[in-house]
């Protein structure tokens, strides 16, 4: 064997890698398993849902109790719909979130527990759990429990409007819904800053308390942006209900916040100052989007703003001393809140659970469906009974929707997290205020003129 | 302000390019290697728990007790037992013993053997519960006529000549002492040092 040879022979075999075959299997297998999980997620909240909002309520009735029972019963759907929900959708977007990575940087993952690792995290989740809790000497005992609890509770009372607008306003759920419901949820939002200075300094550690007061610093400064790209939206939109404001957007992608709330239609009929204008409102409104990306991102201690966790600089941040269950809240906290700022997101810019189907386009497929079903179902009234009462085809058609467009932002962040390194502590002080906080003020001043000039 | 614009207009593009390479990663082979589930292809120079072959035709033990690879082992992991034996006045092998928890697999032992019996070989999977069960004798070294055949045709060590008969030798033993082991000896050796470094390069 010659020097050439081998040469040759080394390209080759790099070469087979780098322009080898597509990676279809991988890409299936990924889609494969979101679409198993969205449906375990999806099928046991509606199960849920449907077993609070219709079953347990005509059982009431049929024992011929009053009918405040059965409404108060009713009036716990919102509760019991989170509830199941957030554990585990925290599951699935943390297996979500390592499959993707795993893409992106020519891995496989985690493919060992169950069918084809569709398991891991619920392994992980039951690891966690059983793990010993430890509260380290000196810490305050109080304190570092409390931190975990005041973490996660916002996630779990701060996204209930949210639920109105993205079933579409359903019967049972319009009582979560507020006339204030965006700055409820942002008010709610802007709690777990506490609870991180707070696990910061229980912890008695010196890398939980510079993690916990960069957490603070950070969540101060991109606060401002985040919350004013949405006061801008509300601007916009003329209103603080989320229901309102996504029922705002119905018909197509072309009336989403994101593109000027259907402002860029006008350009067709109107005068030629709106030619101007409207295509001006939609490139604010997209950096606005790109605002309130930037600051949710910061908001939620993501990648590349993962600064009170960077584990190169302060070991794990503000849960280094956590364990157990403490850590598993954290963790849940976490994903929750990443799903919660992409729902805010799809709410506010993306028409929440309107189809981005054109109207002239829209061919009502979910309603056609139905009807098939109906008529397949004819002959067996109870089987027909129980589907009328389980499905409803302009909440289904929301609730796709909304969950489609909010797993393409949770993918994008993903993504985002898998491109961009991280900011240094100054860089990232520098950004918000000399950057975006003047921007996002400058957008807000544009949209209140133009939204009066299209 | 001019200059700002232009550099953050720059710095998005920059950005972009940079989540869409990301993204087209995930269109490429993963490069994860199930490795219990299947095991790596290794390259025949790969230095793995030391062996003792025979002769993959004939069966017979290669090894003709120099002490050359006792000799130079920098850890002293190798002990070798051997006598000389009355018939034939050459060093007959007794025992040979290696204790790979001090051995670090640098592969001395391997070009200096004269007759190319010990070797590396592929297989690294030799985690054990005690320090002692590391050490390795005569018979659990000895590859069998198979397993020494596969890897003198991987490592591609020309294969050794058979030892001549036993009444030639015991006829003139001071010749013998000079020719036979010697000659088949020498050659191998060298070829193989030659060989192996290519074999390095071409398959890594």
């Amino acid at each position: 064997m010659t020097v050439s040879t081998s040469t040759s022979n080394k390209t080759q075999s790099y070469g087979v890698q780098s322009t080898g075959p597509a990676n279809i299997v991988e890409i299936f297998k990924f889609m494969r398993l979101t679409i198993i999980w969205l449906s375990i997620i999806f099928g046991a909240v509606w199960g849920a849902c449907w077993l609070f909002g219709v079953v347990l309520p005509a059982c009431v009735e049929g024992f011929g109790l009053p009918a405040e029972i059965s409404q108060t019963i009713r009036y716990f759907v919102p509760l019991v719909a989170i509830m199941v929900f957030i554990p585990i959708n925290a599951m699935f977007m943390v297996l979500f979130e390592r499959r993707a990575l795993a893409l992106f940087t020519v891995r496989k993952g985690p493919n060992r527990v169950g069918p084809d690792g569709l398991l891991q995290t619920a392994a992980d989740a039951v690891k966690l759990l059983l793990k010993e809790d430890i509260t380290p000497r000196g810490a305050d005992a109080f304190m570092f429990t409390l931190a975990p609890i005041i973490f996660f509770a916002p996630s779990i009372f701060g996204c209930i409007p949210l639920l109105a607008a993205a079933t579409g306003d359903h019967r049972l759920f319009s009582i979560a819904n507020l006339p204030t419901g965006i700055f409820y949820v942002l008010a709610a939002s802007s709690i777990p800053v506490v609870a991180l200075v707070m696990a910061g300094w229980a912890s008695n550690n010196k890398y939980s308390l510079v993690g916990g007061l960069r957490a603070a610093a950070q969540a101060i400064s991109y606060e401002i942006p985040l919350v004013l790209s949405l006061v801008t939206i509300c601007l916009l939109a003329g209103s603080l209900d989320v229901v309102e404001i996504a029922q705002q957007q119905v018909g197509g992608f072309l009336h989403w916040n994101i593109l000027g709330a259907g402002k860029l239609l006008a350009v067709s009929q109107a005068s030629p100052i709106t030619f101007v204008t409207a295509p001006l409102l939609a490139i604010c409104c997209i950096l606005l989007f790109w605002l309130y990306m930037t600051g949710a991102c910061a908001e939620i201690n993501r990648i590349p703003f993962d600064l009170p966790e960077a584990e190169s600089e302060l070991v794990s941040g503000y849960n280094t001393e956590y364990s157990g269950i403490k850590f598993a809240i954290f963790f849940l906290a976490e994903f929750t809140n990443l799903f919660v700022v992409s729902a805010i997101a799809t709410v506010m810019f993306l028409g929440g659970g309107e189809s981005p189907i054109p109207g002239f386009l829209d061919t009502g497929f979910f309603v056609s469906v139905m009807g098939t079903l109906n008529s397949l179902l004819q002959p067996v009234p109870a089987l027909q009974w129980l589907l009328n009462s389980l499905v409803d085809p302009a909440t289904l058609s929301c609730v796709f929707w909304a969950v489609t467009k909010i797993y393409l932002i949770v993918f994008f962040a993903i993504l985002i997290r898998g491109t961009l390194p991280r900011f240094r502590i100054d860089q990232l002080m520098d950004f918000s205020w000399k950057r975006l906080i003047p921007l996002v003020l400058i957008l807000f001043l544009a949209v209140a003129y133009l939204r009066e000039l299209v | 302000m001019f200059g700002l614009l232009a550099r953050s207009i720059e710095s998005l593009y920059q950005v972009t390019r940079g989540l869409k390479t990301v993204f087209q990663h995930s269109f490429r082979q993963p490069i994860t290697k199930e490795y219990p589930d299947r095991m790596p292809d290794l390259p025949g120079a790969f230095r793995g728990r030391l062996s003792l072959t025979v002769n993959p035709n004939t069966g017979e033990h290669l090894c003709i007790s120099c002490l050359q690879c006792e000799r130079v082992c920098p850890d002293k992991c190798i002990q070798i037992t051997s006598h000389k034996s009355p018939e034939t006045n050459k060093p007959e092998l007794i025992e040979f013993k290696i204790d790979h928890g001090l051995c670090m697999f640098c592969g001395l032992c391997t070009e200096v053997c004269p007759t190319t019996c010990i070797i590396n070989t592929n297989d690294f999977e030799m985690a054990d519960y005690t320090r002692e069960s590391l050490v390795y004798d005569l018979k659990k070294l000895t590859l069998t006529q198979e397993e020494s055949a596969f890897y003198f045709s991987k490592k591609e060590l020309p294969l050794p000549k058979p030892k001549p008969a036993k009444p030639a030798a015991a006829a003139a033993p001071a010749a013998a002492k000079a020719e036979k082991p010697g000659q088949p000896a020498v050659k191998p050796a060298d070829t193989a040092k030659e060989d192996k470094p290519k074999e390095g390069e071409g398959k890594e």
